[in-house]
């Protein structure tokens, strides 16, 4: 017989490793193959393997702590206190094989069937710590306009208006620092922090904080791998030397090699744009739509959305802008397109985290806050970007095909309803429900297909 | 290399020890402690230790325990063993007395080395034989050889 085992206790000092050796010294007397995994204060030691847990007859967690259980899926698994491992060993190996089999909610077996490994794991997980701070920051933006109108006047309106800003601007340092955090363990938090921070300031997007996550977490990983002290000075290396070091290469880099090209890009399409003057009104439309969507508030979307911005200023009063309005209104197909996807076409094509950034993804994209897309966009880049860009640019040219217009340069639905906000608001509300039924078909389509795909390969 | 002999150290050994209640006994290993300096405040330490105590009993049976503390008061990672040929009143898991007494002392941050040290005497405690010698032991290198 195979048993695998994880012990652990509330100091990680002692009853760990007594628990353990009790399992090993009763395994052997048994001629029961056993394996311990050690969860103490020096962390995780003996580490099971996936090949090892699935080998195993039965799964024994004895531990006074909680104990992650997401391996011993479909595992017959006997959780006790870890005392009763020092106690009565023996009696655990005659409980393990008759345990009830362990299943992770009957939830997870819906879900898309996603393999969580390498890359893709750690973008995950990336992706799930950012989703709170989306949904809050974004529903806070929301409530701020439903409470103070679209420029959030009042005192509590413009201060959960604030709040929202804070909570949304958190999202970047928190998606690079758990990428790296997946891939490097704590150490890896610091330098992917930072360096999803630096890629906000220089508005290099999504796109910019993950490259940031990865190149903090693999820094970390290699200088771990690399860096050999003497004893005396081990203890320096995680409070002193991993994160000083890493934040000074991760940040460096970060400043001086990727974002050249990013501001470089920035620049270049703005120039471009301002060239553009005379221009086809539609094709306009349908270039500055698609920008909008194409890095969701990277240097490609920023350089449209100032475009727009820039339009307003020599309006006159009571003229009104579509320029900016086929900006703003192709801006919120994205994470539209998104809620419709994961919430009523596809809905199982998507993780429950996901189905329910969907839900909120609704009240973002109503508000104009194309970062509601970002956690679908993140964790299905290819598939995603391109989908939303297509609703996005069809909604920019029809907004330009229909004329319409408006003076202000955010507040999404909030400003349809003020009454003569918007010219033609009617035809404009169309533009966007064509693009979003557009981008929301063709995201699902996509991802049914690829599936399909996957399961043909298997 | 950290060894046995840098936790364990000499002055913390007592192998007769007089107390024979719980509290008693572990206030006579701390003081070896504090005469050392490792821990700097035995009453925030002690509180530590018998919180511990609190949350379940770390008299693991066999005629052992291992009471620990983790706090600020303590300024290195040390080991203390104490030994009573009568036996303390304990509280134990089996419900026995307690002959041999390990007492932990932490602090709030330790390297690992100190506590891959004490992970692995734990280890060692679990063996039928490495208790019996303890029982028997006379002096102080006899320890560290039974742990090398």
């Amino acid at each position: 017989m195979k048993i695998v085992g994880i012990t652990s206790c509330s100091t990680g000092i002692a009853h760990t490793y007594m628990a353990a050796e009790n399992l090993e010294i009763a395994g052997k007397k048994r001629n029961i193959e056993i394996k311990v995994e050690t969860q103490g204060s020096i962390g995780s030691e003996n580490v099971l393997t996936e090949q090892e847990i699935a080998d195993a007859d039965a799964v024994i967690i004895a531990a006074s702590t909680s104990v992650n259980k997401d391996r011993f899926n479909g595992k017959r698994l006997l959780e006790v206190d870890v005392t009763e491992a020092i106690d009565h060993p023996d009696d655990l190996f005659d409980r393990a094989p008759k345990a009830a089999i362990y299943s992770t909610a009957a939830e997870v077996k819906s879900e898309a069937k996603v393999e969580k490994s390498g890359i893709y794991s750690h973008l995950m997980t990336g992706v799930s710590y950012m989703i709170p701070f989306v949904v809050a920051g974004g529903i806070c933006i929301a409530l701020a306009f439903a409470f103070g109108g679209i420029n959030a006047k009042g005192e509590l309106a413009s201060a959960i208006n604030e709040l929202g800003g804070i909570a949304m601007g958190l999202m970047w340092p928190i998606l690079g620092g758990y990428v790296a955090f997946s891939i490097a363990d704590r150490p890896g938090l610091v330098p992917g922090m930072v360096a999803g921070m630096i890629a906000s300031s220089m508005n290099a997007g999504f796109l910019g904080a993950l490259l940031g996550g990865f190149l903090a977490g693999y820094t970390v990983y290699w200088l771990k791998k690399v860096l050999k002290l003497p004893s005396a000075f081990s203890g320096l290396l995680p409070v002193l030397i991993l994160p000083v070091v890493s934040v000074l290469f991760v940040g460096l880099v970060m400043k001086f090699i990727v974002g050249i090209p990013i501001t470089a890009l920035n620049e270049g399409i703005t120039n471009w744009l301002n060239s553009l003057s005379g221009m086809n009104s539609v094709l306009l439309g349908l270039l500055l739509g698609g920008m909008m969507a194409i890095d969701l508030a990277g240097p490609i979307g920023k350089a449209a959305y100032f475009f727009g911005v820039a339009s307003l200023t020599n309006l006159g009063a009571g003229e009104t802008s579509m320029v900016m309005a086929a900006v703003m209104v192709s801006g919120m197909v994205p994470p539209l397109a998104m809620a419709l996807s994961s919430t009523v076409l596809g809905k199982n094509l998507y993780s429950k985290e996901e189905r329910e950034a969907g839900k909120s993804a609704w009240v973002l994209g109503l508000s104009f806050i194309s970062e509601g897309a970002i956690p679908f966009a993140a964790a299905d880049p290819l598939r995603v970007l391109a989908s939303v860009t297509v609703g996005s640019a069809i909604t920019g040219a029809l907004s330009m095909i229909f004329k319409c217009g408006i003076a202000v340069p955010h507040g999404g639905f909030f400003v349809f309803l003020i009454p003569g906000a918007v010219e033609n608001v009617l035809l404009y509300i169309l533009a966007l429900a064509i693009g979003t039924a557009v981008s929301g078909f063709l995201v699902t389509a996509v991802k049914v297909f690829s599936q399909k795909k996957q399961a043909a390969k298997e | 290399m950290t060894e046995i002999r840098d936790v364990l150290k000499p002055a913390f050994i007592n192998l007769d020890l007089q107390a024979t209640d719980k509290q008693a006994a572990i206030r006579e290993l701390a003081n070896t402690f504090v005469h050392k300096g490792a821990v700097t405040n035995d009453s925030v330490y002690l509180d530590a230790v018998m919180k511990r105590e609190e949350e379940s009993t770390t008299g693991i049976g066999f005629g052992v325990a291992i009471p620990h503390g983790k706090s600020a008061a303590v300024t290195e990672p040390s080991l203390g063993f104490g030994r009573s040929q009568a036996g303390i009143e304990y509280d134990s898991m089996d419900g026995k007395p307690v002959h041999l007494m390990f007492l932990i002392a932490v602090p709030e941050t330790s390297n690992d080395e100190h506590l891959k040290i004490l992970s692995k005497l734990s280890r060692k405690l679990m063996h039928e034989d490495v208790r019996q010698k303890l029982m028997t032991v006379a002096d102080v290198e006899e320890i560290y050889q039974i742990f090398e």
